[in-house]
């Protein structure tokens, strides 16, 4: 493809990108000066100047690899880039999750020239579900990544149907190659009728045997719109399904991941990506905690074993990956203070899974904020499966804060917990000293808003410990 | 006591806002004054059978799930019209709200029948009428009743009739964003577009159901206060972020009831 000018190939285009990449410039280093993180300003600065700035950069690239879907989009980014980047192949990334068009452009514009001209032809982004159909008009992936398609902030999307309507768009070039989640069915569809498509899935895992009431959205066919049947749950509306008339079932898994039955095991791969080719078997190390990040680490394996990264050097690249901020992020080593998103109840269900598999006494903190970004409405808490993980937690002093602490205070409330072991605490900034104060392991879980603040601020507190 | 009978009509498809919610408050609250329950679930194209039952509830569903739905109401309208005629509680939230009525009028034109157990009907606005929500309950003549209810809209519909209101907006959209009402109550039907869930931080409309379901088993008294300190919290903290301070003289007047 060749590279075209935002405006065509006149003077005015080329002014108007060197201006728009200065701007950023001074915008990033202006915010650097601050203090502040540089991840979405200077491409809202940038697209203000230039609107067509975003294609222009897009359409250099190379490789173009995108991954999306509701949950895991950060973690997935963080594994595929630690696998695919190199001194020999270097990798452009949205690194904190910045997945809008302006966290985009901002991702690009540190390896991007004055004349407008990129340094690096590869880029790894995560691009948010409702932001996927404009960039894939700008350029067509060469990779899609779509992770899960879960129910996520309502009040935002409007609803389920809502993202899957963008990621099918998101889709729709041929010559994009896919790779979806075969587990989950709203997440497979999007591979129905099309070619270059890759499915991961997880063949065996062990069961606790708990009965567990959670929030399956999409396990009706899309076509007949009769109830799904399964033989088997993983999580979610993930498992082994087809639908009772046959329109419909779960697609052969490319890449399958077989759990280990301890902790301390490796991820079982069995591989085969051509009908015509014998399987693969290889085992990697579970760089990842939790059941929902072992669908991640199968997504980001899957892509790269697609653009040809042998086992082998997946196995030396997942020796670099870090844990992204508040993705089950251990933010303090005395007490133990771990820090993990949530953001809706698919993912809220599986980190508390995580959290319930750790048996020791521990300490809970919930900071739900409503913000934009956070989702303004909060009835998601009340999806969450928290009736089966209150029982099991091993808590016994529970916090909540955030401006809609008193919302989870009730939630947990019914969910089981006594409401005299449950205090809301009215400013954030109170929040470490309070949960760290008896000295057992912490497990924080918060609203998008709230966690790069408390990442911060359990920061200070390891400071004042050492 | 024989068990307070719970009906939740189509869980499956009609889950959106977390309506399970509004299910375990009903229970808590029976649970914690002392009276039995038994909630029964209803999916879609199992047999409805109202003998005894005290309390239905209708959720809220994506437009395909409502769609869905709204296909097999022809087999359940005779019963629900029967009861509903009667007097039976029923609590419609949201699409919920909009399937009671005679129809959903969707941005093309096409019309989804409803149950008809009341004279509803909801046309696809141009935007979606999102936010946090509150409203003073209305008396059946139309009168303020001091009494807020708070909680969460997102809603394409407009919904049109008249029927007394639920309650008066205070702050949100309602209805359809131009009459300044919210909701529905005709005979024992409480429908509102208001979820969030609406009834944990409402324990008031909470209470004005299974008050309702015992007067009709004929046990006309006044319920045993609770402790709802957790309750009033959430629900004085949404008034407060909508600039409505007064939430405490509310409060105080409710508890006291």
């Amino acid at each position: 493809m060749t590279s075209r000018g935002p405006m065509g190939n006149d003077r005015m285009g080329k002014v108007c990108v060197i201006l728009a990449v200065l701007s950023a410039r001074a915008t990033a280093f202006a915010l650097r000066l601050l203090g502040r993180r540089a991840t979405s300003m200077p491409g809202l600065v940038a697209l203000r100047l230039c609107p067509g700035l975003l294609g222009h950069l897009l359409r250099q690239l190379d490789a173009f690899v995108v991954v999306t879907g509701t949950n895991g989009k950060t973690t997935t980014v963080a594994l595929l880039h630690a696998i695919l980047d190199g001194q020999d192949q270097p990798w452009i990334f949205n690194d904190g999750g910045a997945n809008l068009t302006q966290g985009l452009v901002s991702a690009l514009l540190p390896y991007t020239a004055v004349s407008g001209a990129l340094r690096h032809r590869r880029a790894l982004l995560e691009v948010d579900e409702a932001t996927l159909p404009g960039i894939v008009r700008l350029r067509a992936p060469t990779l899609l990544v779509v992770t899960n398609v879960l129910r996520d902030q309502l009040d935002r999307y409007g609803e389920v149907d809502h993202a899957l309507a963008c990621l099918r768009a998101g889709v729709r070039d041929a010559s994009t190659t896919l790779v979806a989640n075969a587990d989950d069915p709203l997440c497979a569809s999007l591979g129905l009728g099309r070619d270059l498509t890759y499915y991961f899935g997880i063949a065996d895992a062990p069961q606790d045997g708990v009965a567990r009431s959670e929030a399956r959205d999409g396990a009706f066919c899309l076509q007949c719109g009769a109830e799904l049947e399964y033989t088997r749950f993983v999580f979610a509306q993930m498992g082994d399904y087809r639908c009772p008339a046959g329109h419909f079932a779960r697609p052969e898994r490319h890449v399958a991941g077989s759990l280990p039955a301890s902790d301390a095991g490796r991820l079982g791969v069995s591989e085969r990506l051509s009908g015509s080719r014998p399987v693969d078997r290889f085992d990697l190390p579970l760089t990842v905690a939790g059941l929902y990040n072992v669908y991640n680490l199968l997504a980001a394996v899957t892509a790269a074993r697609v653009l040809g990264y042998s086992p082998a050097r997946i196995e030396r690249g997942l020796g670099f990956y870090r844990a992204p901020t508040g993705r089950m992020q251990t933010v303090c080593e005395t007490p133990r203070v771990v820090l993990s998103l949530i953001k809706n109840p698919a993912g809220a269900t599986a980190v508390l899974r995580a959290i319930e598999a750790d048996a020791v006494d521990k300490t809970v903190c919930f900071v739900i904020n409503d913000a934009d970004a956070d989702g303004r409405d909060v009835s998601w808490l009340w999806d969450i499966d928290l009736e089966s993980f209150v029982p099991r937690a091993k808590c016994a002093v529970w916090w909540c804060a955030g401006t809609r602490g008193p919302d989870m205070a009730l939630r947990l409330a019914y969910a089981g917990v006594e409401r005299s072991a449950i205090t809301v605490v009215a400013q954030l900034d109170l929040v470490p000293g309070h949960v760290m104060h008896s000295g057992e392991p912490v497990y924080v879980l918060s609203t998008y808003t709230a966690l790069h603040a408390l990442s911060d601020m359990f920061a200070v507190q390891r400071g004042r410990a050492v | 006591m024989k068990p307070l009978r719970i009906i939740h009509l189509f869980p499956e498809l009609l889950n959106l806002y977390a309506d399970q919610g509004n299910i375990a408050v009903l229970r808590d609250r029976a649970l914690r004054r002392g009276w039995p329950v038994d909630v029964r679930q209803v999916r879609l194209g199992e047999t409805l059978d109202l003998a005894g039952v005290d309390i239905i509830l209708l959720g809220g569903g994506s437009d395909r799930e409502q769609e869905v739905v709204a296909r097999a109401l022809p087999m359940y309208r005779p019963d629900l019209a029967h009861a509903a005629d009667a007097g039976l509680p029923i609590l419609a939230v949201c699409g919920g709200y909009q399937l009671l009525g005679e129809y959903y009028e969707l941005a093309s034109g096409e019309r989804i029948t409803g149950l008809r157990l009341v004279d509803v009907a909801t046309r696809a606005g141009g935007t979606r009428l999102i936010g946090n929500v509150a409203v003073e309950r209305l008396t059946p003549s139309g009168q303020g009743t001091g009494e807020t209810v708070v909680g969460f809209e997102n809603h394409v519909g407009r919904t049109h009739h008249e029927y007394p209101a639920f309650g008066r907006v205070l702050r949100g959209h309602g209805n359809n964003g131009e009459d300044g009402l919210e909701g529905l109550c005709h005979k024992g039907i409480v429908a509102t577009y208001i979820h969030g869930p609406l009834l944990p931080k409402n324990p008031h409309v909470a209470d004005q159901l299974l008050r309702t379901a015992l007067r009709r088993r004929g046990l006309d008294r006044p319920l045993a206060p609770l402790d709802d300190t957790f309750e009033w919290a959430a629900h004085k903290s949404v008034l407060q972020m909508l600039g409505l301070s007064d939430g405490g003289s509310v409060r105080e007047r409710l508890v006291r009831s």
